[in-house]
C-alpha cells in the first residue's frame, strides 16, 4: 500500500518505465560502449521498486507483456536465418556442424562442472541451456523441470561476459577469422554477443546471427533426447 | 505501419502454431517450433522476406527490451542464486570459456577462407539499439 498505487498499478506505466530505462541505457552504452545495456536498464527500475516498495509481481504485471514479446521475437530469428543462410549457403553444412559442436560441448560442461561441484539435479539441469537466447533457454530449462531463474542469470551472465571477454579470449588463442568468431559469439553469448559484434564487422554479425538461431535449435533438440534419458 | 503488422501477424501466428504443436506434444519448445516452421516457410518461398523484414528487423533490435522484466526479477532469486553460487558461476565460466574455444577453433579449421558473404545484404536485422 502506498500513495503511488494508482501509477504502479498500470500496466501501462510499467511498461513506459521498461522503455524509458531501456532508451536511457542505450543513449549511455552509445556514448560508452562498455556499458552492458541490459544491466544498465535494470538500474532504475529495481530503484524504483525498492523506493515505492512495489513487489516484483506488481511491475511484473506490464513486464510480463514485453516477456511474452520474446515469443514473436524468437521466431523473428527465421529472418537473419534465412537471410544470412543463403549467403552462406556453401559452408552451411560446416558452421551447422561447428554450431552443433559447440552446442554440445556447451551443454556438457555446464552440466557436469554444476554435477561436479555437488549442485542438486535441479541445479544441474539448470545449467544446460545457459548458452542459447533467452525464450528458448527459458523454454528448455521448463522442458528439463530445471529452475528458470538460474538459467536466466546464467544466459544474461553468458551474454554480457562473451560480449566483453569473448573477443579478446578468441584473438589470445589465435582466432581471428571472421566467420569463426562470429560462430563463437553467436553460440556461446545468443542475442548479446551477436549485438556486441555489429558495430565491428557485418560478417561476424551475420555469421553469429545464424549460429546464435542454430545453436538454439541444436540445443532444443539435444534437450528433448536428454528429457528422454533422464525420464 | 501496416507493414509491421502485417510482419508481427505472421510471427504472432507462427509462435501460436509452435504452441500448439507443443501441446500436441512435441518436446521441442513452441518458439523453436515456430520458428523452424518459420524458417521452413520462407526457405520454401511460401513466405516473402518483404512481408517480415521490418517487424522481425524491429524485435530482434530491441530484444534487450524484451529481456528486461526477466533480469529485473533475479532481484527476488537473490536466495535460490547465492546458495549455489560457487557451482552455478564455476558452471558459467567455464562453459561459456569452453564453447568459445571450441567453436572458434573448430570454426577456424572447418570453414573456408573465401569471402563467403560478399553476396549478404545489408543486415537491417541484426543490428540493435537502432
Amino acid at each position: 500500500m502506498n500513495r503511488f498505487q494508482w501509477v504502479t498499478q498500470n500496466p501501462a506505466v510499467s511498461i513506459a518505465f521498461t522503455v524509458l530505462a531501456y532508451s536511457l541505457a542505450i543513449a549511455l552504452h552509445r556514448r560508452w560502449r562498455i556499458v552492458p545495456p541490459i544491466l544498465v536498464a535494470c538500474v532504475p527500475i529495481v530503484a524504483a521498486l525498492l523506493w515505492l516498495h512495489e513487489p516484483y509481481a506488481e511491475y511484473n504485471r506490464g513486464g510480463s507483456y514485453l516477456t511474452w514479446m520474446l515469443g514473436p521475437a524468437t521466431v523473428a530469428l527465421g529472418v537473419p536465418m534465412h537471410r544470412h543462410g543463403m549467403a552462406l549457403r556453401r559452408s552451411l553444412p560446416r558452421l551447422a556442424l561447428v554450431v552443433l559442436a559447440g552446442s554440445i560441448i556447451g551443454m556438457v560442461t555446464a552440466g557436469l562442472t554444476a554435477w561436479l561441484l555437488g549442485a542438486p539435479l535441479a541445479v544441474v539441469v539448470s545449467t544446460v541451456p545457459k548458452s542459447v537466447t533467452t525464450p528458448i533457454a527459458i523454454e528448455v530449462c521448463r522442458e528439463l523441470h530445471g529452475i528458470p531463474q538460474i538459467t536466466i542469470a546464467m544466459v544474461i551472465l553468458a551474454g554480457v561476459l562473451g560480449a566483453s571477454f569473448g573477443p579478446p579470449l578468441l584473438r589470445l588463442a589465435g582466432v581471428r577469422d571472421d566467420r569463426a568468431i562470429g560462430a563463437a559469439m553467436g553460440t556461446a553469448a545468443h542475442g548479446i554477443g551477436t549485438a556486441s559484434l555489429v558495430r565491428h564487422s557485418e560478417m561476424q554479425a551475420s555469421v553469429s546471427a545464424w549460429a546464435m538461431a542454430a545453436a538454439g535449435i541444436f540445443t532444443s533438440l539435444l534437450a528433448a533426447l536428454l528429457a528422454l534419458f533422464l525420464r | 505501419m501496416l507493414d509491421y503488422a502485417r510482419g508481427f501477424g505472421i510471427l504472432v501466428g507462427f509462435h501460436l502454431l509452435g504452441m500448439l504443436l507443443h501441446r500436441l506434444g512435441v518436446p521441442i519448445p513452441g518458439g523453436v517450433l515456430g520458428l523452424m516452421a518459420f524458417y521452413l516457410a520462407m526457405t520454401a518461398g511460401l513466405i516473402k522476406l518483404k512481408w517480415v523484414e521490418r517487424a522481425a528487423g524491429l524485435l530482434l533490435r530491441h530484444m534487450v527490451l524484451l529481456f528486461v522484466p526477466l533480469t529485473v526479477g533475479l532481484m527476488e532469486m537473490g536466495a535460490v542464486l547465492s546458495r549455489q553460487a560457487l557451482a552455478i558461476a564455476a558452471s558459467l565460466l567455464v562453459s561459456l570459456a569452453a564453447v568459445l574455444l571450441t567453436t572458434g577453433l573448430l570454426g577456424r579449421w572447418l570453414l573456408p577462407a573465401e569471402p563467403l558473404l560478399a553476396a549478404a545484404p545489408p543486415s537491417e536485422s541484426v543490428e540493435v539499439s537502432q
